[in-house]
């Protein structure tokens, strides 16, 4: 009797091929949404990390709790061989030491004298390192409006908007006040290579973008850094892994450290970004939940169908002699076979498709351009592990639910209703 | 009813003809009085026991052949072999057998798109009769055929009716299948109005 099926099944293209096509196509689907949407929202987690936050973010005790004044007389200090460390502690994670600092930024006239001049931010990042995938989780080059990426010691980028308000192009001479590491006043001379627009409004007031190297001459922070950004290889933010690994790095060198000592914090440790990341999952997780709920109606509907229409096989059958139950497990056997064909076929394409996209991504900076929303620039799906059975739920509970229901009728029908449309 | 007889009820449109053919092959049960098939009263049957009434000794030939399309000749013949359990050594010879009688082996790997309708209902004749059931019923089986055709297989029943005491019965208002039978039961909205044997 299963070769019976299995033969009908086979040869039946509405009663396989087609059904077993029509799960694929909704569990593909649903896998790559799965995946697009965590991409999406984790892209905007993404940008907050690449800019400020890190996925991890090593700083000492001192200057963690007071972050947001970027209090650099309490920066890490003998970062060459904390950074070794962390490589060696954390392989699955690049780690990258930035300054973030705060001056003026002075623009001299043909004599030296001060031309105009304004409050700026600045962020000193490996820049000069052909090796350093700075430049790239930036997206400097890409940002670029005028001028030319910094080449060599002392050339820095400036914010386009900040530029014009200073009246500087690139080619022109800044000069950055400010105040050194150990709080004596610094005066440092920088040469405008180029102007980039970041397309996020926080980002576009005003700053100073140097390689750390020229930063740490300009306040004198030899082999210090405010912060040692972590990222994590995959490029995507895993806040259970981040939260996992600052808590072993502050229990192995002291949660209570003293001001000077190093912490680590998880992305979602710093300031709002807790709530920002549960948000973020919660609205995934609903976005997802709304597909997946419209998709599996889809399929279960497509089995409900699929199994009404063989009302007529069914007549023959229970006329020559076969039970209503047999009949019914047939069904259902049917199309667990097909919800399951369907599903792991549907879920090698979907997640096909979610590969691609986490890999080449979509370009969309030609749309944002001008915005002022913290938005990624490329959206990029993002494979996680429950993208690998996901596609099931529809797939293949809906397609065996439908069919159920479907087959209920056998049992509510009188046997000669049955054959009645059989006959018809 | 009777055992080993060739016989008819005859009826115009609407007179209860598929009503009555469902109750004697244990489809449906009669909402008043009893009917009694082969020492099994039709209405106090369960469902299960109905479905193993049907399986052992009953067969079904329709008059739109009703052969499961994309199963071959010998897969539609061997199905209900399937429900009786039987090894595949001992369905292979009682389908080769079923062939035989209907004249079709050499059509046994065609499917039923691939057959005429006069092929197609001996294909559905020795799909009733490859378990020699006690009673095969007939709704209307040669209604689709040309009269050629329908003589071949109103004989070809004659044939297996005389060899195997297998009991036919028909519900057909056409005479030239009529004269083949040897009793007449004239239905008329429900009710027997006549009652005639004929031959042996």
């Amino acid at each position: 009797m299963i070769k019976f099926l299995l033969i009908g099944l086979i040869r039946d293209k509405s009663r396989s091929r087609i059904p077993v096509i029509v799960v694929s196509i909704g569990v593909a689907l649903t896998v790559l949404m799965h995946a697009y949407i965590t991409g999406f929202m984790g892209d905007i987690i993404e940008i907050n990390a690449r800019v400020t936050h890190g996925h991890l973010k090593v700083m000492t005790a001192g200057y963690s709790e007071n972050m947001q004044q970027m209090p650099n007389d309490l920066a890490l200090t003998d970062v060459s061989s904390l950074t070794e460390e962390l490589r060696q502690k954390y392989a699955g994670v690049e780690w990258s030491p930035r300054i973030q600092f705060a001056g003026i930024a002075d623009v001299p006239d043909e004599n030296g004298e001060t031309r105009t001049q304004g409050p700026a931010m600045g962020l000193g990042l490996d820049l000069l390192d052909p090796q350093s995938p700075e430049r790239e989780r930036m997206n400097l080059e890409g940002s670029l409006v005028r001028g030319s990426m910094p080449g060599k010691a002392n050339e820095v980028l400036l914010i386009e908007l900040f530029s014009r308000k200073l009246d500087v192009n690139p080619g022109d001479r800044i000069t950055f006040i400010g105040s050194t590491m150990y709080g004596s006043m610094t005066i440092h001379d920088f040469t405008v290579s180029g102007t980039v627009s970041m397309g996020q409004e926080a980002l576009d007031r005003g700053m100073i973008i140097a390689d750390i190297g020229d930063v740490r001459i300009a306040l004198d922070m030899e082999n210090a850094a405010g912060e040692i950004l972590g990222f994590f290889r995959e490029g995507f933010y895993d806040d259970e892994i981040a939260m996992e690994n600052a808590a072993a790095f502050n229990g192995a060198d002291g949660g209570n450290a003293k001001d000077l000592a190093p912490v680590m914090k998880s992305l979602s440790q710093q300031g709002t970004m807790g709530s920002y990341v549960g948000m973020t999952k919660s609205w995934s997780a609903m976005i997802s939940m709304v597909f997946i709920i419209a998709m599996s109606l889809v399929l279960w509907n497509a089995g409900l169908l699929g199994g009404m229409r063989r009302y007529g096989e069914v007549g023959i059958r229970l006329a020559m002699g076969e039970d209503k139950g047999h009949t019914y497990r047939s069904m259902i056997y049917e199309a667990v076979m097909i919800g399951l064909a369907g599903s792991v076929v549907g879920t090698v394409i979907g997640l096909f498709l979610a590969w691609l996209l986490q890999k080449y991504g979509i370009d969309i900076s030609g749309i944002m351009q001008g915005s002022a929303l913290m938005m990624p620039t490329v959206i990029r799906a993002n494979i996680n592990p429950v993208d690998y059975y996901l596609g099931f739920i529809p797939g293949l509970i809906s397609t065996v639910v439908g069919t159920m229901l479907s087959g209920i009728g056998i049992y509510k029908r009188q046997t000669a209703r049955l054959f009645k449309e059989l006959e018809a | 009813m009777l055992q080993n007889r060739h016989l008819v009820f005859r009826q115009q449109s609407g007179s209860g003809k598929t009503t009555m053919l469902n109750i004697i092959g244990s489809l449906d049960i009669p909402s008043a009085g009893e009917v009694t098939v082969l020492n099994h009263s039709i209405g106090s049957l369960t469902q299960k026991e109905a479905a193993n009434l049907r399986k052992k000794s009953l067969g079904f030939i329709f008059q739109s052949y009703n052969l499961f399309g994309v199963h071959n000749v010998f897969e539609n013949i061997e199905f209900p072999l399937l429900l009786l359990d039987y090894t595949a050594a001992e369905r292979k010879k009682m389908v080769m057998e079923a062939l035989e009688w209907l004249g079709l082996t050499d059509k046994i790997r065609s499917k039923p798109p691939q057959l005429s309708g006069g092929e197609c209902q001996r294909v559905a004749i020795a799909r009733a009769m490859v378990k020699k059931p006690s009673l095969v019923l007939a709704d209307e089986p040669t209604a689709n055929l040309d009269a050629a055709n329908s003589h071949n297989i109103l004989r070809s029943m004659e044939a297996l009716n005389r060899e195997f005491k297998t009991t036919f019965l028909f519900a057909t208002h056409d005479d030239k299948v009529i004269s083949y039978l040897r009793r007449k039961i004239f239905l008329d909205d429900g009710r027997i109005v006549n009652d005639e044997l004929t031959g042996n």
